[in-house]
């Protein structure tokens, strides 16, 4: 425990010690991910080149070839980046109208907005099948990928933006109302630099759960919509046969958005607990 | 303009696309679950329009519940979730005491610990599933292949190569047969969640009351004792935070389940309405109301957490 640890000298080397071995186990899943990532195919699989091979850059410089790697990833920059955007331009007015005007019904409102994120997304493949490809004719189109990851992620976005805008003074907000700033003229001069902050790191978050999505983006998308979670999930790469590869493509993947994560990791509190851990 | 309408005209565009979002393909769920409806059929050519005249009543229900598959993906989904549960809970608290202290180099190994959360689930299946769990290539088999010749090699000791002779040669594991698949997605999910549970636990550790603690060591109360009387009825709120937004999103893991195995032994709720998709509609969307049912009472539980802190 904790005070062990404080009032004995073992204790201040050995936990220490033990918490940067839990740090090493729990990462080094991803380690491996990008160490195989610079061996040949062929290396991956030979038990004497497990650690001291001859490193070569050639799965990634083939990832083009292999897997089409850019189309995918340009794919999921674009779908991940606009549904952030749709998801900030609809969810900010909502959270400033909630936390700073609120009636009887913000509460509900609120909860019952969390409640559609939870309902199980399977329950509703075949109709949002059915709607996309045979009424709307939207399948497989970055608009439909889109739209779909914003939904899913405004009901977040709005908690996330409504919890910091409640730590804004409402004097400051009245004061502007006083001197008779319009209300776009509101949002745009007082509340955005003032909540700059927390709409970064809500934009940030959003971000990261859209690129990671990996329910709607593989079952409505084929080839011209499809992101990166359909490009890994259509190469599982059975019996090992392209490790190197596989590593190659799938680092490339989730590098930028594990980066990401480090610099949000409070956000994430706030943002998937819904403000109820602080 | 009055001082309500505005507020108004602000939330509708959220309200009115989550209300469209929620409510046009749920009932359109609903309402196929209540048909005969199949993709594709030769002999009953009129099932595959969504007509009323297909009307089935709570048919599809009765079809689902008497189906073999569906109590086993119950029963599956069931055991999945409370594994991962058990797993990331009694391991993240262990981890979150452990680093709620300053030592050196903590921001980098909380970075470290926090990492795998970030990997998105196909590729956190495929890392596993091959680079890791495989019986021949990944790590295990080669792990296992070594034992195995250092045990060999250890038999040819004078003396103690006689007591090293008894030991059986060990078996690598195949994670994407029948019984064992599920093992691989509790795994591999327990390692991308843990994360998350620290962070969390590590939040709410540091508005814990020092004082208190001061005060108990004063007493003389021993650190254990300190830990379940004072530090785990402080968490007992974030612990069931943390259990009821996991149940949610593992209620509905697919990728993970579909990467390992193909669901082969090893369905849950969503993955089993994926396969009736193919076409059963009738019955997919009967087993969705199911899943809708199961995720709303824990979202009730959820909620009810969540409402008491908002509008404090």
């Amino acid at each position: 425990m904790a005070t062990v640890a404080q009032n004995s000298k073992l204790g201040n080397v050995l936990w220490p010690a033990l918490a940067w071995i839990i740090a090493i186990i729990f990462f080094f899943p991803i380690f491996w991910l990008v160490f195989t990532s610079f061996k040949t195919d062929a290396d991956a699989v030979k038990p004497e080149f497990l650690f001291f091979f001859t490193p070569t850059l050639e799965n990634y410089t083939n990832m083009t070839e292999n897997y089409d790697y850019w189309r995918f990833a340009t794919n999921s920059v674009i779908t991940s980046t606009f549904a952030t955007v749709f998801a900030l331009v609809v969810g900010v007015p909502a959270a400033y109208a909630m936390a700073f005007d609120p009636s009887r019904h913000t509460k509900d409102i609120l909860m019952w907005m969390l409640s559609t994120k939870m309902l199980p997304a399977a329950a509703v493949l075949y109709p949002m099948t059915f709607l996309t490809k045979n009424a709307l004719g939207i399948f497989d189109t970055h608009f439909l990928v889109i739209l779909v990851l914003c939904l899913i992620n405004l009901p977040i976005v709005i908690w996330m933006l409504f919890t910091y805008f409640k730590e804004i003074p409402k004097e400051i907000i009245e004061a502007g109302k006083m001197d008779g700033v319009s209300t776009w003229g509101e949002i745009k001069d007082i509340l955005i630099p003032l909540a700059w902050g927390g709409i970064a790191s809500t934009a940030l978050l959003t971000f990261i759960f859209c690129w990671n999505e990996a329910y709607w983006t593989v079952r409505l998308t084929t080839i011209d919509a499809a992101t990166l979670s359909k490009l890994i999930e259509g190469n599982r790469a059975p019996e090992g046969l392209f490790f190197g590869r596989l590593s190659a493509v799938s680092t490339a993947a989730i590098a930028p958005i594990v980066v990401l994560g480090w610099f949000c990791q409070k956000q994430l509190v706030q943002g998937l607990t819904f403000g109820a851990v602080k | 303009m009055s001082k309500r309408t505005l507020p108004r005209i602000l939330q509708t565009p959220a309200v009115v696309l989550l209300l469209v979002w929620m409510l046009v393909p749920l009932s359109m769920t609903l309402y196929f679950s209540f048909i005969r409806y199949v993709l594709n059929s030769s002999i009953r050519p009129e099932w595959t329009t969504p007509a009323l005249s297909n009307w089935r009543g709570f048919g599809n229900y009765n079809y689902v519940l008497n189906a073999k598959d569906f109590w086993f993906a119950i029963q599956n989904s069931v055991f999945i979730v409370s594994s991962i549960l058990i797993l990331t809970v009694i391991l993240g608290l262990g981890i979150a005491v452990l680093i709620n202290r300053s030592f050196p180099g903590r921001g980098i190994v909380r970075v470290l610990l926090i990492s795998p959360f970030f990997v998105m689930p196909a590729v956190n299946a495929v890392l596993w599933i091959n680079m890791i769990l495989d019986p021949v290539l990944g790590l295990q088999g080669l792990a296992v292949g070594g034992l195995n010749d250092l045990i060999t090699g250890l038999k040819d000791f004078p003396v103690l190569g006689g007591f090293f002779a008894m030991w059986p040669t060990l078996e690598p594991i195949s994670f994407r047969a029948t019984q064992t698949s599920a093992y691989a997605v509790i795994m591999m999910v327990a390692w991308q969640w843990t994360p998350f549970a620290v962070l969390i636990f590590m939040t709410s550790l540091q508005s814990e009351d020092e004082s208190q603690k001061e005060a108990a060591t004063l007493d003389g109360a021993s650190p254990w004792s300190q830990f379940i009387n004072l530090t785990v009825p402080h968490l007992a709120r974030p612990i069931a935070i943390v259990v009821m937004i996991q149940s949610i999103f593992h209620l509905s893991l697919y990728a993970e389940i579909e990467i390992v195995s193909r669901g082969n032994g090893n369905k849950n709720l969503p993955y089993l309405i994926g396969e009736f998709t193919s076409n059963n509609i009738g019955a997919a969307s009967a087993t969705g109301i199911f899943a809708v049912i199961l995720a709303n009472i824990i979202a009730i539980f959820l909620l009810r957490m969540v409402g008491k802190s908002l509008m404090d």
